[in-house]
């Protein structure tokens, strides 16, 4: 299974999808002056970004091995749709505003899973619309995760305690549920 | 000696064949210090990440959370830990990437290799990752480490472990780390930290007293030899190799080093560069092995109170 580079046109579809979701410019910060490859196989492909040295060093004979991971994972585009990895949502939080800080309650449960409810949501910066998605973290500024709002920012004061607010994407809890 | 050994060995519940080469490598009376020692839990350790975080805060945030950490003399960043009501593992900091359990052997193999950032590392047995983001840690992300595994499961939680870290300079491949010829990149470093019987790991799973026959410790033992051959060959002359493994079995240690030896002359064991351990053997059960092999070391459950391992660094002469 090679490592391919990215090409333009395949690589202007992932920034637009990630600067759609959380501003522009925010891709090009992810990837700094590293190189985007892909990794195909049947189900997805696994977008990674590495220094542009290890190009040459990937030009090794791969057939006796199958690459399983390199450099920074990004994302992974399924069918239609690209999903940034949760390596890399740590540094996106600091890339974008979309940014949302849960009550200790609400971060343990949102590590084991579970969605926030309005009764654990601590900040969210006014604009942001339902379906945005949004980078959640606790009160110490631990980057937990990803979600996606299920309210406008407008209607956010006015919901009872117990109702939803995001949906949870992925959170770091997966590194112990998952893997 | 038979006879005591198979008393000994019914009364402890272990298999006779390896209370037998007990005795033969130290006697009575350390064997049944050996067996008492592997009766006692060994302590949690833990090694701070760096890579996501400095070690005071670590140690701080911890400390809030009544961890007690205790240092362990020859290692910075690794700490005994004592988690009093929490699970190791399901603290935030753990999920952060703040730490990794581990145990104080293994992150002392990987101090021994002692990886620069900037060089090219070959990490050949690397699931589920412990010594693979020990090692990226060290070479602060910077230059290209290579992880191998081989099974499928394993593979995913290596790659786990080398996110929830932070590692970025890693590329994980699945195959069978033999082959690694094939790749023709030539490392500067290398470790192998091998399959094995898991003798070193009585006092952790007591299961390993009767679970494994002479015969697995020979199959592991060809298969360790297999290694360090595909490995030495790929190995870049001056480069350093560390072999390892959690097995205090002679078989699958100081003998394979000593057959390693004899077959290439331009590879010599030098000294591990810390305090730690006991010297390797050079005379087990009476064999007489190549002198230099006392360089390499051993932790003990009996002597150090921590799982048994084994630690040679070697060289490949230019
Ligand atoms: C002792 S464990 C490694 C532990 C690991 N170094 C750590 O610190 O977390 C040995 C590993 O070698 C893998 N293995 C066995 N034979 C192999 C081979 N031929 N090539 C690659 N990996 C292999 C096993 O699946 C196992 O995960």
């Amino acid at each position: 299974m090679p490592v391919e580079l990215v090409d333009p046109v395949e690589w202007s579809k992932i920034r637009e999808t990630i600067d759609d979701e959380f501003g522009p410019g925010t891709t090009q910060g992810l990837r700094g002056n590293l190189a985007p490859v892909v990794i195909r196989s049947e189900q997805s492909n696994s977008y990674y970004l590495i220094p542009m040295v290890w190009m040459k060093q990937l030009e090794i004979q791969l057939q006796d091995f199958e690459v399983r991971s390199i450099g920074i994972w990004l994302g992974d585009r399924v069918k239609e749709q690209f999903r940034v990895g949760l390596p890399v949502i740590e540094k996106l939080g600091r890339l974008t505003r979309n940014r949302i800080i849960v009550s200790r309650r609400g971060a343990e449960s949102f590590t084991y899973g579970r969605s926030i409810l309005k009764e654990s949501l601590v900040k969210i910066p006014n604009g942001l619309r339902r379906g945005q998605k949004v980078v959640v973290y606790n009160e110490e500024g631990d980057c937990l995760g990803l979600a996606s709002l299920t309210v406008d920012y407008d209607r956010v004061d006015r919901l009872q305690p117990d109702r939803l607010v995001a949906k949870n994407l992925t959170d770091i809890g997966l590194y112990i549920r998952y893997y | 000696m038979r006879e005591k050994a198979k008393a000994i060995a019914k009364k402890h519940g272990y298999l006779p064949y390896m209370i037998e080469r007990y005795l033969s490598l130290w006697g009575e009376e350390e064997t049944l210090q050996f067996i008492d020692a592997c009766e006692r839990p060994i302590r949690t350790a833990i090694r701070v990440n760096t890579l996501r975080t400095s070690i005071d805060e670590t140690i701080a945030r911890l400390d809030k959370k009544g961890v007690n950490l205790e240092r362990v003399p020859w290692l910075e960043e690794g700490f005994y830990a004592e988690f009093a009501n929490v699970s190791s593992g399901a603290l935030f900091e753990h999920l952060l990437g703040f730490y990794y359990v581990q145990g104080i052997p293994s992150m002392s193999v990987v101090r021994t290799l002692d990886p620069k950032p900037g060089e090219i590392v070959f990490d050949l047995a690397a699931a589920p990752g412990g010594k693979t983001t020990h090692i990226a840690q060290l070479m602060n992300n910077e230059g290209m480490l290579i992880a191998i595994e081989q099974d499928k499961k394993r593979v995913s939680t290596l790659v786990g472990n080398i996110h929830r870290c932070g590692v970025t300079n890693t590329l994980v491949l699945r195959g069978d780390a033999k082959k690694i010829s094939t790749l023709e990149i030539v490392p500067d470093r290398i470790l192998l930290d091998a399959p094995c019987s898991g003798e070193g790991l009585i006092p952790i799973d007591p299961t390993r007293k009767t679970s494994k026959t002479m015969a697995d410790i020979r199959y592991c033992a060809t298969k360790q030899d297999e290694l360090l051959e595909a490995a030495i060959s790929s190995l870049r002359p001056g480069g350093t190799i560390v072999y390892s493994t959690c097995s205090i079995a002679p078989e699958e240690n100081e003998i394979v080093i000593d057959d390693l030896l004899s077959k290439h002359p331009e590879v010599k064991i030098v000294p591990i560069g810390l305090e730690f351990g006991v010297p390797a053997y050079t005379k087990p059960y009476g064999l007489m092995l190549d002198e230099s092999i006392a360089l390499a070391r051993r932790f003990l459950p009996h002597i150090h109170g921590l799982e048994g391992f084994f630690i040679c660094k070697m060289v490949k002469e230019e």
